[in-house]
């Protein structure tokens, strides 16, 4: 049942699961596209803002470098002090740092001015940029990360320009500007988006899993009604609400419902006056019979004081009515067939046991020709005994009929879930052709050959019914003069099917080619 | 004089039928319908009743409960159809055996005067199956001193399983010792039979321990108790 529950709620679980799956995906990547997009432009606004700034604090602080060149050194080195520790405070509040590192090409003077504010790294600046400055004049800038000596370290953007200090040559001048409240800002928003994402998924999940099981539930409706009229309980509707599609299903499903009750009662009507023909012509026919063969009996009895012509007239009566009555079980067998009325009772049975049974019933003679090739130790199956040994003793008359006096060989092998009785006589056997036809009613090889006493030309096609009812099969193999191989296979448990066939209907003296070419020069 | 009733609609059949058992010896009484047998059993008591099947009135399996209901007389059943169902009905109504016409009427005899046979045992008394005596000269078993009825049949079966007991019966060698079968594989008179003993002699017709079942063979007298051991 959980099992069941489980398969029934899969396509609601599967459909959710898909559609959560492939919304991951795309919020995925439109929150990647929007979050690269809104850094980009958070970036270059900064970069934007950075080289402006850049460039009006290089330009005061040249124009307060040029009113500080008339004095001496110290006055420009004290300047220049003031200017990088000004530069510093507002730095350390807006994240922009100064770094003045002295031009490589022109010889250094005593008077070194280099200076960084804060404890900034002179590495720091990329290398890259430094000779951009160095070659190129006007501004340059370049991401860097902006190290301090203390160890900290923050991305950044360093963007510089080169500046002609007098009385101390040409220095290059690095504003660095850090970006920790641009990365905060993207931060934020991708927290955020994926916060949105999440909600998102949850929802879209929420949502297809409500839509999907409204269309469910009526196809899982439709499905149980589906199984409850397949295990009999044919008055079963589905509620129809609506003119929508799943309405149009239950419409369609109750027609269907309807048209296969109806066909089933018509077909079971016509199955149970078959059934009933076959009971009343069995009982109808088989009353007066009982009068004839009992009075016919009584007359036999007294066949000493009959002339002979009397007394064989009698025999030809019994006889005939021994006939009569084989041809009427066996005819009322096939129609109970036809009627589809043929009950199966099983128990276990000994199957050996069974076979040796209906052997010495039909063939008790001392000479026997009937030979059993079996396992020593008893083959039960679960099977109707009655048809078993009915298949039994069509094929054993059968082989009688035909063997000409040669021997019969019957085995019995057993498999896993399997047993198999071969019958094999060596008799006149059969044409190729016809070994599928053999088990067709009142079929005979040859018509003109004259009936073989006993057969009422049902036998084989009863035993093939009463195999085919075991979920067994029943093959025949044979070669005109070389006799024939008929095999019964039947499952060991009632009802189950079977692997294997644990004898082959081609018989193993048949195997080789060159002994069939051989005999058939002979013949 | 030992006297059948014979119960068939089928006139002509009723008198061949009376004709053969009066030339094997028996005394017939014929009936035609099936809600007329009570009156004349009572007025006759007969030794055995032959059955038809399908009667005008009641049919033959209700009139086989009837006369079950007060008597443990021998009843065969003549049967039109081998169905399976129907066999069983009747067995299950109370039949101790059935005959599918048309019938060979020698066979019929015979089965009749098996029915009819006493078994006549050696060893008089004594026989113990379990906690039941049967008494073979009475014709009775009686467990803590209370008879209980059996049919003439059911009788013969559980005597033929008490006789030996450590023997594992075949369907087909109780249906030669207590039907009177030469060759029959029709072992549902063997189950039928078993069931309705079983639910007259067993503590516990569910789990039966007198009358023990051998898979894929057949029966044997068990030994209470024997299989908590």
């Amino acid at each position: 049942m959980a099992e069941k529950r489980r398969w029934r709620n899969s396509l609601v679980w599967r459909v959710t699961g898909n559609s959560v799956l492939l919304s991951l995906g795309i919020i995925w990547l439109v929150g990647s596209a929007l979050l690269s997009q809104i850094s980009t432009g958070i970036f270059h606004e900064k970069l934007n803002n950075a080289i402006s700034d850049s460039e009006t604090s290089a330009r005061s602080i040249e124009v307060q470098i040029a009113v500080a060149q008339f004095q001496n050194d110290a006055a420009v080195k004290k300047s220049v002090d003031q200017m990088i520790s000004i530069a510093s405070l507002n730095g350390a509040t807006a994240g922009r740092e100064i770094a003045l590192l002295h031009f490589p090409i022109v010889k250094p003077v005593a008077n070194n001015l280099e200076r960084t504010s804060n404890l900034l790294s002179p590495a720091s600046v990329p290398d890259s940029l430094r000779t951009l400055v160095r070659t190129k004049t006007g501004s340059h800038w370049a991401k860097t990360k902006i190290r301090y000596l203390g160890g900290k370290v923050e991305d950044g953007i360093a963007v510089g320009s080169r500046i002609g200090i007098p009385r101390a040559g040409t220095y290059e001048l690095y504003f660095l500007y850090q970006l920790n409240s641009q990365a905060n800002t993207v931060n934020l928003i991708r927290t955020s988006l994926w916060f949105t994402g999440l909600a998102l998924l949850i929802l879209i999940g929420l949502v297809t899993w409500l839509v999907i099981r409204q269309v469910v539930i009526p196809i899982r409706e439709a499905a149980e009604i589906a199984e409850q009229l397949s295990a009999g309980d044919l008055g079963r509707r589905m509620e129809v609400h609506g003119e929508n599609e799943i309405a149009r299903l239950g419409t369609s499903f109750n027609e269907m419902a309807l048209s296969m009750q109806q066909q089933i009662s018509r077909l079971e009507n016509l199955s149970r006056l078959q059934q009933r023909f076959v009971s009343d012509v069995s009982h109808e026919l088989r009353t007066p019979l009982t009068t004839i063969r009992m009075a016919s009996e009584v007359i036999n009895a007294s066949r000493s004081s009959f002339t002979s012509k009397v007394a064989r007239s009698a025999e030809l009566l019994i006889a005939q009515i021994d006939r009569f009555e084989r041809l009427l079980a066996d005819l009322l067998e096939v129609s109970r067939f036809d009627a589809e009325a043929a009950v199966m009772v099983t128990e276990p049975v000994d199957i050996i046991q069974l076979l040796k049974r209906t052997v010495d019933y039909l063939h008790p003679s001392r000479d026997k020709i009937i030979h059993i090739y079996s396992p020593l130790e008893p083959v039960i199956i679960d099977a109707d005994s009655r048809r078993i040994e009915r298949i039994f003793r069509n094929l054993i008359t059968n082989a009688l009929d035909h063997c000409d006096g040669k021997p019969i060989d019957i085995t019995i092998v057993e498999s896993e879930d399997a047993v198999a009785i071969g019958v094999r006589d060596y008799g006149i056997g059969f044409q190729e052709k016809d070994s599928t036809r053999l088990f067709d009613r009142f079929w005979r090889a040859d018509p003109a050959r004259a009936r073989v006493r006993g057969g009422t030309g049902l036998g084989l096609s009863i035993a093939l019914e009463d195999a085919k009812l075991h979920h067994g099969t029943l093959e025949a193999w044979g070669r005109l003069r070389r006799g024939a191989h008929f095999v019964l296979t039947i499952p060991k448990s009632a009802g189950v099917e079977m692997a294997s066939h644990p004898i082959p209907v081609l018989p193993p003296s048949e195997l080789s080619p060159i002994l069939i070419e051989a005999e058939d020069e002979e013949l | 004089m030992t006297l059948i009733m014979v119960v068939d609609d089928d006139q002509d059949l009723a008198e061949m039928l009376g004709i053969v058992l009066t030339g094997a010896g028996f005394e017939v009484d014929l009936v035609n319908r099936g809600d007329e047998v009570m009156d004349l059993f009572h007025a006759q008591t007969p030794d055995l009743v032959l059955l038809d099947v399908m009667l005008p009135g009641i049919n033959g399996n209700e009139v086989a409960r009837l006369i079950r209901e007060e008597s443990m007389v021998p009843i065969v059943m003549l049967t039109a159809k081998g169905d399976t169902h129907d066999v069983v009905l009747g067995l299950e109504a109370g039949a101790d055996d059935y005959m599918v016409k048309p019938f060979n009427p020698s066979e019929l005899v015979a089965r009749i005067k098996t029915r009819l046979r006493r078994v006549i045992s050696e060893t008089a008394g004594g026989l113990k199956i379990g906690d039941i005596a049967i008494d073979q000269l009475a014709h009775s078993i009686m467990r803590e001193g209370k008879v209980i009825p059996l049919t003439r049949l059911e009788f013969d079966l559980l005597v033929a399983l008490a006789k030996e007991p450590g023997r594992v019966f075949t369907r087909e060698a109780l249906l030669n010792e207590v039907w009177g079968y030469r060759h029959a594989t029709d072992t549902r008179l063997v189950n039928v039979h078993v069931q309705r003993l079983r639910s007259k002699v067993e503590t516990d017709p569910e789990n039966p321990e007198l009358i023990v079942t051998v898979r894929g063979v057949g029966y044997k007298a068990g030994v209470p108790g024997s299989k908590e051991q």
